[in-house]
């Protein structure tokens, strides 16, 4: 189920909220983790069986982890350490078995066929179970900080299989730790202001993703359509301009609607996004772009592995790791691994080079950042390498075939998505959400935002073209 | 301003109350109106200052009543999701897909024969029962069953010697002329479970006339009117003198809007209806349909058509008038769980395909251009299962320059066409 459905904003959200709020306290978490089950049900009717597997494996672990339990500091020698070992390297294979059964197989298998040049390993034409990236990563989260200490008393079953399946979060982030939920979990207060400002903060993302991403959407599928390759050098400007925002505003209008959401039920989900496009390196970018998903890597593979600490060899090598991983999470392709590796090496030669001067520059930092982001994401967005490159070309002005699409098509795009554009432009700014936050309160605000609303509503109606982008993964 | 600020002071001091309220009473839920009933005045008061420090949720609820409320009244040019009332309006309540689907079948087969029929009849009972077993017999008889135009023609040519009085008209005015015929291959239909659509079991052919190979002069006093693949025509076919009249999203229902569609040539919005009045030309072509699959339903569909194709008759009476097929989607677009699939899709096309009579409005079908064996849009021609690559319209170029129509019609004006006089 969409957030960004008449299904949900009409009938899974007011009676889940009523039924929310009228049940006493107590049974909030159990109301919470059925609603979710039913949420993700709703769209995935099978494969919320095996949400409901891992969890159950994840919690029996966890538990086993704390079993007896002697407080990891004093305890270092002997059972406690090795059972708790035990228990986080057979969740960890596990999360991430099904993880890779479900989302890496048939990759590994086609890669792998390919070399042998016949079929040596079965491809088994799974579906992507939804949201499965997001809700292992967290599970993963949540056995290492066991592990670790971090978490000093396990969750009761309840609030830990509602911290997993948490509709607002379950399907495309944010990647919350359980830490930061766990309060909340024990208890939290619901009132009419929390549900009046979550509504509001999950209108912005509504607008967000239907008014900004799915119409911007509509230029970059028009220039695709005409075929990576036909393209005038401006022209695959353009689109890949316009792929930048829709790909941002869908994903930061899913965040603030999963912000908002959490709100109403009383919870704090965690920003992911603080106006990247305003950045004036690519390391300030990542910093800044889907913040979550940084910190997991950051937390749980590049700290682990040594971080920057082990001298530069080192530390490019754990970047390398790190990056190509983050490529490949976003999907099990090979533009997606080219897409990491191009990170890997943008970071890497601005840690040691300009980096530094870039982010103290003024201007030149974000033209910089300005002009190579639309390129990674065209990396991204092309997955068909053939295509790719056809694309990058005609971004530097290497034509194949000839031009297709040229200035007369780029004149009436402009035509017809300039305003548009330079809406996409202002909301790339940092200004509206300081705006916003100033005159949240304000009866003013309340009107513009029935009028998103509301207009959001109709263009959902209206408009077929609603995916969201970042469900593939 | 001022309410603002009043409304901000007020929830602090409601804050400090619920928080007092809630810490014995283990009840969070210090918002809900329902609470009222077992309270005192203060309680009254207390949900009162919560309703009036959320205007945002209340704004909402009272909308989305209003709009509830309202949506009969709005009907289905705004809100679109209404179109499942207006198919139980149309079908009768809660009738399952499959006496749907035969009603649409009749419908469409043997839509024309009864607008024949009642142009004739006096009375509206005594034709009922021709046409009706006109359209059994084309449905029953042949393999490819419910030929159009033409096989009605024939039928009622046959009627004629059987002394059934009601063709006599067409017959004496077609003499000699070529009249091309519309065929329709028949297969076994799905069942579908949509409001939008059934499987019509059938698929139109182009008609088949002889046409006339065309170089792209014949371009030059044509018309296209159509969506967003029109416009992809206009935009990398290189059919530069012809007059383009299309935007993404137009619908069978808009594009004789006052509202106009976009007149490619300068970029403006042109009212059709004053254009097509003010203009001559030698060709229209419409491709409509894509952006109606989920809208209204198919008989809705096929109604709207004849009436712009009677519209642009009246108005264009010398135009040769193609009906475009509407290209399928790819597989990987195809779904048949909503309303945008292939079969929806074929369902439009055999409605619109019904309107061609093989003299003056032809059916064209450029899918075999495009598709694979199993009818869906080739994956290598498209990027996103619905639009074809820029480089592929000279294709489609070639497919309309060998489908030219001499235009004869001119000749003997209009009115020999059962459907122009029915208006």
């Amino acid at each position: 189920m969409l957030f960004s459905s008449l299904g949900f904003i009409f009938g899974f959200l007011p009676v889940f909220m009523a039924l929310y709020l009228l049940v006493p306290a107590k049974y909030r978490n159990i109301v919470l983790l059925l609603g979710s089950l039913v949420f993700y049900g709703a769209g995935e009717p099978y494969f919320v069986l095996l949400l409901v597997f891992s969890v159950l494996v994840n919690y029996g672990l966890s538990r086993y982890m704390f079993w007896e339990p002697a407080s990891p500091q004093k305890d270092r020698s002997g059972k406690a350490v090795r059972r708790r070992k035990r228990a986080l390297v057979l969740s960890l294979a596990v999360d991430f078995g099904l993880l890779f059964v479900f989302k890496y197989w048939d990759f590994t298998a086609g890669t792998i066929n390919g070399l042998a040049g016949h079929e040596a390993v079965p491809v088994l034409m799974l579906a992507l179970p939804l949201g499965i990236s997001f809700y292992t990563f967290q599970m993963v989260s949540y056995q290492i900080d066991c592990y670790r200490g971090t978490i000093r008393e396990p969750a009761g079953f309840v609030p830990f299989a509602a911290y997993v399946s948490m509709f607002p979060q379950l399907i495309a982030g944010p990647i919350v730790r359980y830490e930061e939920v766990a309060d909340r979990m024990r208890k939290r207060r619901v009132n009419v202001r929390k549900l009046e400002s979550g509504l509001k903060l999950f209108t912005v993302g509504l607008g967000l993703k239907v008014l900004l991403a799915n119409q911007i959407g509509t230029l970059w599928n028009t220039i695709m359509s005409a075929g990576a390759g036909n393209l005038h050098a401006a022209v695959a400007w353009l689109g890949a301009a316009a792929y930048s925002f829709q790909i941002y505003f869908d994903f930061w209008g899913y965040s603030v609607m999963a912000m908002g959401l959490g709100k109403m039920l009383g919870f704090r989900i965690p920003q992911n996004f603080d106006s990247p496009y305003a950045s004036r390196s690519i390391s300030e970018f990542w910093r800044r772009w889907h913040i979550t998903l940084g910190r997991w890597f950051r937390e749980y593979v590049y700290f682990p592995l040594g971080g920057s600490r082990r001298g530069r060899l080192r530390t490019a090598a754990n970047l390398l790791v790190v990056w190509a991983f983050t490529g490949l999470w976003h999907g099990a392709d090979w533009n997606f691994l080219l897409w990491g590796l191009l990170f890997f090496v943008l970071l890497t030669v601005e840690k040691n080079s300009y980096g530094r001067w870039m982010e103290r520059s003024k201007v030149i930092g974000h033209i910089y950042t300005l002009l190579l982001i639309p390129v990674t994401w065209v990396v991204f967005a092309v997955t068909d390498l053939g295509q790719l490159t056809a694309y990058l070309g005609n971004m530097f002005g290497i034509y194949g075939a000839g031009v297709l699409v040229g200035m007369q098509q780029l004149v009436r795009y402009l035509k017809e998505y300039g305003v548009l554009l330079i809406v996409c432009c202002l909301f790339a700014t940092p200004y509206p959400a300081k705006l916003y936050r100033k005159f949240a309160d304000r009866w003013f605000t309340v009107v513009i935002l029935l009028g998103i609303f509301w207009f959001s509503v109709h263009e959902i109606m209206v408009g077929s073209n609603n995916p969201f982008l970042y469900f593939r993964f | 301003m001022k309410s603002g600020k009043k409304a901000r002071r007020k929830e602090t001091g409601r804050e400090a109350e619920v928080q007092k309220h809630t810490q014995p009473q283990d009840s969070a839920a210090a918002g809900e109106p329902e609470r009222e009933k077992t309270t005192s005045r203060r309680r009254l008061e207390k949900v009162g200052e919560a309703l009036y420090n959320c205007p945002y949720l209340l704004a909402l609820l009272v909308t989305s009543a209003a709009v509830l409320f309202c949506s009969d009244e709005i009907g289905i040019r705004t809100v679109c999701a209404d179109a499942q009332a207006v198919v139980r309006r149309v079908s009768g309540a809660d009738a399952p897909a499959s006496v749907l689907a035969s009603d649409k079948a009749a419908a469409s087969a043997a839509g024309e024969e009864k607008i024949l029929v009642s142009e004739k009849a006096d009375d509206q009972e005594q034709p009922a029962v021709p046409a009706d077993n006109i359209a059994g017999d084309i449905l029953e008889e042949t393999e490819n069953a419910g030929e159009c135009k033409a096989e009605n023609n024939d039928i009622k040519e046959k009627n004629d010697f059987d002394n059934v009085s009601y063709t006599d008209k067409n017959a004496e005015n077609q003499e000699k002329e070529i009249i091309g015929t519309t065929e329709f291959v028949s297969y076994e239909p799905v069942e579908t479970d949509s409001p939008y659509y059934s499987d019509a079991g059938k698929v139109a052919l182009t008609t088949t006339y002889p046409y006339t190979k065309e170089n792209i002069s014949y371009f030059n006093d044509a018309a296209f009117l159509g969506d967003s693949r029109t416009l992809g025509i206009s935009d990398y076919a290189g059919l530069d003198e012809a007059d383009f009249y299309c935007d993404s999203g137009m619908t069978i229902f808009k594009i004789l809007d006052p509202e106009g569609a976009t007149y490619r040539k300068t970029g403006r919005k042109e009212d059709l209806s004053r254009v097509l009045q003010e203009k001559r030309y030698g060709k229209i072509y419409i491709m409509l349909g894509m952006n109606e699959l989920g809208y209204g339903n198919t008989a809705m569909y096929l109604d709207k058509y004849r009436e712009v194709v009677e519209q642009i008759r009246k108005w264009q009476p010398d135009a040769v008038i193609y009906i475009m097929a509407n290209l399928h989607v790819s597989k990987e677009k195809n779904n048949t769980e909503t309303e945008f699939n292939n079969i929806n899709i074929n369902d439009k096309n055999a409605a619109a395909a019904s309107l061609a009579n093989g003299k003056d409005i032809f059916y064209l079908d450029a899918n075999p251009l495009f598709t694979d064996e199993d009818g869906f849009l080739d994956a290598e021609l498209t990027f996103d299962g619905v639009h074809l690559y820029a480089q592929h319209y000279d294709r489609w170029r070639e497919f309309l320059m060998e489908h030219g129509v001499e235009n004869k019609v001119a000749q003997k004006g209009s009115g020999n066409d059962g459907r122009d006089t029915a208006e």
